[in-house]
This record gives structure tokens, sequence and C-alpha cells, in this order.
């Protein structure tokens, strides 16, 4: 590589958004990657680093300029550029000049097509000092930033208000324009720490140089890391261990440039409380990590980071505990409210909230559910009172005080208050179970139930919302349909339940009145469903062709479905695989070429070569021994069994012709094809796998 | 050393509430805001005070600070909850243009009332402000102090529908929060509003008898028939008052109808889709008189830029 420097960036700024703090860094160094690339300046490698006031990059081994690079300027037909008197034409000096020579210093390019006046110039390549602002600006316009914000007078836009630059190139500091800020040769420190100046010398030791001079860890993960252990080791001191949620930890950090970690206490009479609204409060509300004891209950401890070495840190600890209190009481005041009310008293009052305009009320919806459990509980195996029962409470939750205040608790609430108020056991679990899985890779419901209502809500939203237009289109999806089919197709699979799409989606558009025109969205659901479908598989690592080749075969059970696609990723690791697959391909093509509809039954009298009789034979054989496979859905032995057909279907293809002369013949032919494509096509249509 | 002398000290000179809002009244007039008084009207936040409201609209410079009385009915809690009122006080600070400084001048502003940014952890949250009556929506955050919210800090991006331009940067102290944690208090009806010659006079005594009354009125009679007709009535007199020219009226009837709204949601007389027609309602008068506002200060040749 030549002539190469390290370059630091750093962009400092109010308080950024913690949430986005890591994906704004991230993005940041792809995007001076991409100009990097764009601007052909080679480099080793690039780090972010980020705080709450600083996005920071280290480009390592940055080449100091563009290599120079040939560029041939084709002028006019030699032919064309002199008069009679052998003097240059105007466009002739008119090419020179723009080229910057006179025209004797132009040279000749001769092609096939003639001779041409050319030059061939050299474009100097650019300083990275030239180029490095505009590059910088650009990659900062094309930051992932939902909503850009201006301040003060200027028209500059930015995720919050820019305060300094630093960009220093070895040991140069370059001066740029940089968000309406001119670059300058100093760093800051810790708001309140190090709130001055600091300077840094060279970009290798600008990590180290903010940690000992300035309290500031710009290391993200380093941050992280520490934070993390800090927390533990305070849990350990009490006894417990600390609860530490990936995301809250990843707000945690994104919220500190030097993280002190303590404990503080609220009252134990909370511990009465339900366990989730205790993590809630502590973790959603104050960015808190609970601490439980070994068996994992709740310890009346949280773990607090703050942002300073505090001159005096049992005020800081009195202070977030004085803050935790009154949180908790809310919570034990609700709580009692809630209890008081009874989880069934709510059921009239969801008359009152709007689920969707054209879709009416959350009573409609609950009364819709009613409905739909009915149709679920006999393959499931479900009381049909337990069921009607948990549709009937299911919502009932969201009109709780407890719900109102901690939404993120809906169905977890419902849960506590059906068992407080003696409801069913098995009911009691579903009303929590109604929401699973909330999110990718959520657990399952676990019981029948709570499986049978979760299926239920899906694919009543589902319907409801395809049948006013409001399915999902792009990027927007209002009403999360997207999750709530993955989900609806994941219980169905994962909970192993034999349930067929296109009754569910009839039943469940059944349940809407009629000036809905539930029944036009049949399809379009089914459809919707079975590309899901296709995410799904496509996102395990399934190969596109394998989904194809099951999808051709048009089940309408997802379970069906995905025995069938086990069956066939299995047999695509057997060695006969890719023979039978193209064999099934010719087949296909063959009778697709013959226009013969009506095909009949193999006649073995018509059979004359030894590799057809051999074959029609073998097949009788299969055909009897993978009927009860099929019936049993062991689509697996079925495609194993089949591959030992290699060897007969090889051996035909290679000896025998089928479109011969004879009319009978051939037909025999196709039949004895048809028969053999007919067996692989109870499993799959194995002739659309790719080799 | 006594308990009560170690408080003091940790804690600074701000004992009582009324010493904290002389303070920040003294602080932000040294730092050049007119002191503003309260706006004589029911209103859900010190945002909707035509010092704020009204003056971030348009070209104009304006640094001001005031504290503004907030009405919120559905907070309301019989003066039996320590944390919750539905009458509480804002201390509000508006600079426009928003200076670079804005976020070192708030951190001296809690040094100058004691609270000590070496002492408490202090930081600065993100909390995007929208405002869906007012049409009003900016970006910035929640400041906490030791977890505690006790500041919202917002550059005004749009206002009554209108971008800003210049920005305003706008501060609100929540001064029954600040007190408590100056005064170290969990119970803000004990919080001391002032003593003198050894006697305290508290929040509670103030307002305890306050809260409990209101919340009766609020939650249990106010007048819904009456209050909708009212609804109805500020509406239509604000859209005279527009096409008069007339702004400033206009603007009161907008907070009007904005707090017989916030009385009939007390009262669980609109529901769940009338509320979202309603909150539309009153957004309309506040873009119109955003609007009206902004013309009326343009016939004026936008007087103040040229102070």
């Amino acid at each position: 590589m030549s002539n190469t420097q390290n370059l630091l960036i750093e962009i400092g700024t109010e308080e950024l958004p913690p949430k986005s703090l890591k994906k704004l860094a991230s993005a940041f160094k792809d995007e001076m990657i991409k100009s990097f690339n764009e601007e052909k300046l080679n480099f080793s490698d690039a780090n972010w680093y980020a705080t709450p006031r600083r996005l920071s990059l280290i480009i390592n081994n940055l080449e100091v300029k563009q290599e120079d690079k040939q560029q041939q300027r084709r002028g006019p037909a030699l032919a064309a550029a002199y008069d009679a008197e052998g003097k240059p034409t105007k466009a002739t000096e008119g090419f020179a000049k723009s080229c910057g020579v006179s025209v004797d210093q132009l040279e000749k390019l001769e092609t096939d097509k003639g001779t041409w006046l050319a030059f061939n110039a050299v474009i100097k390549g650019k300083e990275t000092t030239e180029l490095i602002s505009a590059i910088i600006e650009t990659a900062l316009g094309r930051l992932p930033i939902a909503k850009r914000m201006r301040w003060g007078d200027s028209d500059v836009e930015f995720v919050r208000p820019v305060k300094w630059v630093l960009i220093l190139f070895g040991t140069d500091y370059l001066d740029c324009e940089i968000m309406g800020i001119t670059s300058g040769k100093e760093s800051f420190g810790h708001r309140f720490h190090h709130p001055h100046a600091v300077s840094i010398n060279a970009p290798e030791n600008y990590i180290e140089t903010l940690k000992k001079e300035a309290h500031v860890l710009v290391d993200y993960n380093e941050r992280r890391t520490l934070i993390e252990s800090q927390v533990n080791a305070i849990a350990e001191e009490n006894n417990g261990i600390a609860i530490i949620d990936p995301d809250l930890l990843d707000e945690v950090t994104a919220l500190v440039e030097w993280p002190v970690s303590f404990v503080g206490e609220f009252n134990s009479d909370f511990l009465k409380l339900p366990k989730e609204v205790l993590i809630s409060s502590m973790q959603d509300h104050q960015k808190y990590f609970p601490v439980v004891d070994t068996k994992g209950n709740l310890l009346p401890y949280f773990i607090s980071v703050a942002n300073i070495e505090s001159k005096n840190p049992a005020l800081v600890k009195r202070g977030n505990e004085r803050v935790i209190q009154p949180r908790l009481n809310d919570a034990a005041f609700f709580w009692e409210r809630d209890l008081k009310h009874g989880l069934a008293n709510h059921i009239e009052s969801l008359k009152k909230v709007i689920y969707q305009k054209q879709l009416g009320t959350l009573f409609d919806k609950s009364d819709r559910l009613q409905k739909s459990v009915l149709h679920l509980a006999k393959p499931l195996n479900i009381e049909i009172d337990q069921a009607k029962r948990a549709a009937a409470l299911c919502l009932c939750d969201l009109l709780t005080d407890m719900v109102s205040e901690f939404p993120a608790l809906q169905g977890t609430m419902g849960r506590y208050y059906a068992e407080a108020d003696g409801e069913d056991g098995q009911v009691a679990i579903a009303l929590e179970e109604y929401y699973q899985p909330r999110f990718a890779g959520d657990a399952l419901p676990t019981s029948a139930l709570g499986q049978c209502l979760a299926i239920s809500e899906k694919i009543d939203s589902l319907v409801g919302i395809f049948a006013i237009g409001k399915a999902p289109t792009g990027d927007k999806d209002p009403f999360g349909l997207r999750r709530s089919a993955i989900g609806l197709l994941r219980i169905i699979i994962e909970c192993n339940l034999d349930i067929d799409l296109k009754e569910l989606i009839t039943n469940a558009a059944a349940n809407y009145p009629t000036d809905i025109n539930s029944n036009n969205c049949i399809d379009d659901v089914y459809h919707f469903l079975m590309e899901r479908l296709r995410r799904y598989y496509l996102d395990e690592g399934v190969s596109p062709d394998t989904f194809e080749s099951v999808l051709a075969i048009n089940t309408s059970k997802p379970l069906d479905f995905h025995h069938r696609l086990t069956a066939v990723t299995e047999f695509r690791k057997l060695t006969q695989a890719e023979s039978l697959a193209a064999a099934n391909k010719r087949i296909s093509n063959i009778l697709k070429k013959s226009e013969i509809t009506d095909i009949k039954q193999v006649n073995d009298n018509l059979l004359t070569e030894e590799s057809e009789i051999t074959l029609a034979k073998s097949l009788n054989e299969y055909q009897k021994r993978l009927a009860p496979m099929i019936e049993k859905r062991d689509y697996k032995s079925a495609l194993t069994e089949l591959a030992g057909l290699r060897e007969n279907v090889d051996n035909f293809f290679d000896n025998v012709m089928v479109n011969c002369e004879d009319d009978a013949t051939r037909i025999n032919r196709l039949a004895l094809l048809n028969s053999l494509s007919a067996l692989f096509l109870k499993t799959a249509d194995i002739s659309k796998l790719q080799s | 050393m006594s308990q009560d002398n170690k408080e003091k000290e940790i804690y600074g000179t701000c004992n009582s509430f009324q010493e904290l809002i002389f303070e920040l009244q003294k602080y932000w007039s040294a730092h050049g805001c007119t002191i503003a008084q309260p706006y004589d009207m029911e209103m859900g936040a010190g945002t909707f005070h035509p010092a704020t409201f009204l003056r971030a609209i348009g070209p104009e410079p304006w640094r001001a600070a005031y504290v503004q009385p907030c009405r919120r009915p559905t907070d309301g809690r019989y003066g039996e909850n320590p944390n919750r009122l539905q009458h509480y006080y804002q201390f509000q600070v508006l600079l426009k243009p928003s200076p670079d400084n804005i976020q070192q001048l708030y951190l001296d502003s809690l040094n100058a009332i004691g609270v000590d940014t070496d002492t408490h952890d202090i930081r600065f949250v993100e909390d995007n402000w929208e405002s869906p009556t007012l049409g009003a929506w900016g970006l910035g955050w929640e400041v906490w102090l030791d977890g505690m919210e006790i500041s919202q800090f917002t550059y005004f991006q749009q206002i009554g529908g209108l971008d800003c331009k210049p920005v305003t940067g706008e501060i609100t102290y929540g001064l029954e929060r600040i007190a408590m944690c100056l005064q170290d208090c969990s119970n803000i009806f004990d919080l001391v509003w002032t003593e003198s010659n050894g006697h305290k006079v508290t929040y509670g005594d103030l307002y305890h008898q306050n809260e409990v009354e209101m919340s009766r009125y609020n939650f249990e009679l106010a007048n819904t028939d009456s209050l909708f007709d009212w609804f109805d009535t500020c509406e239509s007199e604000c859209m005279n008052l527009i096409n008069q020219d007339l702004p400033l009226p206009a603007y009161e009837m907008t907070m009007k109808a904005s707090h017989a709204f916030n009385l009939l949601d007390a009262r669980g007389a609109i529901s769940v889709t009338e509320r979202q027609r309603y909150i539309l309602r009153v957004r309309t008068l506040s873009h119109a008189v955003a609007q009206a506002f902004y013309e009326s200060r343009e016939s004026l040749n936008f007087p103040l830029l040229k102070k």
C-alpha cells in the first residue's frame, strides 16, 4: 500500500438517543467505508466508538491520496482535423484547448475505423485531505435518523445539535466545515468530571487519552462489558443474581460516558406484587437492573448505573430510591384496585372500547373469538366451556389500571387477575399465552387452550384487517400482521397441530358481519400466509427450490407442509437425489409436450423392453409399500424408499425410447412415466429441485 | 454538624418553594430573560402560555421565563397520593433562537438553586415531545436528577403546524419535584412553601383542600352537557375571531376549548374514537391561530426583530 495514515473523526454532540446510538455509530462507519470505496481510497480497517455525546471513527492506514488515473480523450477524426491548407480546424483547436495543450501535442489514435486525434491525460489523484470533508458530510447525511432536528438559527439538520468536530489525520488536524461547525484540534471530556478540552495527539492514543485524562470510556463495547461486570459484582455482594436484559444493557451503555454502578433498596412489602410489575417498573421506567435470589425470587434491591463518581454517592442512591418508591406505590394501588374490581367485571366495558373503527369494539372481538375457539376445541382436544371462558376474558385486562400503566404486561396481568378471581387454572394460563409469541424467537403457548386462543386471535386479526383493505404493503404494517402470521404458523407447526389454514380462514371470516365482506379476502389471507411460510423457512436456511417443491403440492395444512419439507430436505442429502430430480424434470417435460390429457393405466402387455418391464414391476411394488407411509405422513421414509428407484429409472431412460413410432407403445410408456411421477408427487414435486 | 445543617450544605440554599422560584427568576433574569407572569387562564402545561406558544412562531427573537400553574384534571388523586396533583407549577424558560450553550445555562441554573452537579447524577435522556392539540413537536430530553425526571428540554421544530425558524429552546422545570429533592421530602404536601419565625407554611396548607375539592369536581360533578356546549361555543368563537384578524382572543378560545376537553376527558365523557376527533378539533384551532398570529406580526413588520 502507498503512503498511509490513521484517521480519527469525532463528532461531538448534545446527548444522542440511547436506543439508536449503536445503530448510528455503526452506520456512520459503514457509510464512511462506502464513500472511501467510491473514492478509491484504500485502508486496512475501521472501528466505530460512541458515547452519549460523541460518534467516533478510527480508520487505520488510510491512503493519503488517490492514485493517478490515465484517461484518453478522443478528438476529431484525423481526416477532418485539418483544412485544405493543412491548418488545424476550429474544432481541432478547440479540442486541444480543452485538453490544455497545443495542437502539435495531440497524439494520433489508430483504430480499425480510422485515425483520430487524441489526448492521453493523467488525472492526478486527489489528496485525501481535500476529499474528507465531503465524505464525512455525505456519510452523516445518510445516517438512519428517524427525525432530524434543527437548532438555533441554523439550517443544519442532525439527530441532535453538533458541538465540536475533531479530524486528526496522522498528526495533522484537518480544517473542515462539518454540520456548520469548523473542525478544531480538541476533543472534550466528561460533562462534569472534565468539562474542558482534551488534546489528542494521535488517532492511536484517542481511546487511552479520553480514558486517562477525561473520564470518558469511548469504546462502547468496553463500557458495556464494564457495566455488566460491575452489575454482576454488586449483585453478588448482595447475595443475589442480576437480571441483565441485553437491550437494557445497551441502553444503559448508551446513557453514560463513565459508568458507576450502585445498589439501591426498596421496601420489601412491595415484593407481594407480581414479579413482572416490579421488573417492569425497574427496567422500563428507571433503567435499573433487578436482582433475584438463586430460586429466581426477586430481592428488594435494584442496581443502577450513574454517570458520575459522585462527591456523595449516598445522595445519588437515596435520590434513586425516592423515585422507585412512588412508582411502586402507584403499582400497589393499581393492583389493589384491579383486584377489587375483578377481571370479569370488565366484560361489559369492552363495549366502550373501539378495536378498529370498521371492525367494532373489543367486545365484538371477544365475541368473535368465542365462536372461533369452537372450531379449534375438537382438534386441540379442549373443553368448550373453558375455551369460551378464556375467549370472553382475554381482552379484559386491557381495561385494568395496571395494564394502562404498564402496557407491556397485557396478558400477564390477565393471568394474575384470573388466578386471584378463582378462574380455572387453564383459563388463567391461556390469558397470558394468548399474546405469544410476542416477538421473533419468543416462546410459544404451551397449553392447548393457550394455543387455541392465540391462533384464534391471530387469524381473526388477519381476516378482519385484510377485509377492510389494510393489509401490509411495503414497509407499512401498522397492525403487525406479518408478525401475527409468523406467530400463527409457528404455533401450528412447532406445536404439532393438525390444522387446515383454509378452514381456519373460512371459519374466521364467517364470524364477521356480512357488511365487512370478509369472504372476499379468504384467498388473499391464504396467499399472505403461504408467503410468510416461505419467509419462515428461508430464514431457517431452507433453500427456495425445496420450498417450491412442496408448495406445488398445494397442501393447506402447515404441519403436513412441514413434514413434506423435512422429507425433501433429507432426500436431497442422498446420492440418488440429483439424478431422480433430473428424471422427474424430464418426465414432467415429456408429459407436458405429449399433450395427452387422459393418461390411462399402464398396460403390462404393451411393455416390451426389459428396462421398462423392470421399472413397471418395481413401480407396482413401491406403490404398495409407500401407501401406508403416505397415509401416516411419513414422507421421509417414502422419499428414502423412492431413492431406490434410481437405477431402474436411469436404465429406463438409457435404453427405452419413449416417443417411439408405435402409438400404443408410446402412450403406454407415457402412462408408465406418469405413474412414476405420481408416486413422487405424493410427497413433493421434486422436479422443482435445482441441481 | 447537625443533620439539618449537613443537608443544607449538600442541597444548597433553596429551602422553600418560594425561594426556588425566586432563585430561578433571578438566574434567568440575569441571563436576559423577560420575567413574564403566569397567564390567568386554565391550561395543561406552561407551553400553552402565549409567551411560549405564540412567541415561538415567526422570526422574532425572544427570551422569557415565568411560573405557570398547570391543570391536569385526570391527574387528580383527591389529595391522597403524595406525588400526584391536578394543579401544580411549572417554571418555563424560552430562549429563541436557542443559544449554543443552552445545556450549560440549564446546568448552571441547577447549581444556582443548590443542586450540585458534581454530587448528583444529572442525565439528559431522549424524550421527544409532541402536543397533538397544539399541532406542535420538538426533540430533546427529559432531565434526570438521580433517576428523577425534573425537567423537560425541547428544541421546538413545529408549532401550530408552522416550522420554527429560528428554533426556540424550551426548558420546563417541574418545581414540585425539584423542591422535593432539595428539601429531601417524600410527600408533596409536606413541602415547605415558606418559613418565617419558625413558622412553616406547607404546600399542603395552600393546596390540599384544593386537591380534594377539585378532584371531586373534575371527576364527579363537572356538568358534561354544559362542557360539551362550551367546547362548541369556544370553537365557533375562535373561528369568528380569526376571521376578524384577532389571533390573541382567538387563542384564548383555543385554550378554553382545550381545558373543556380535559375536563370532559376526566369525567370519562369522551369515548376513545371521539377523543381523537376532539383532539383534531383543538388542533385545527391551534393551526388557525398560529397562522393568524404569524400574519399579524408580519403586518407589523416583526417589531422585535429591530431590537
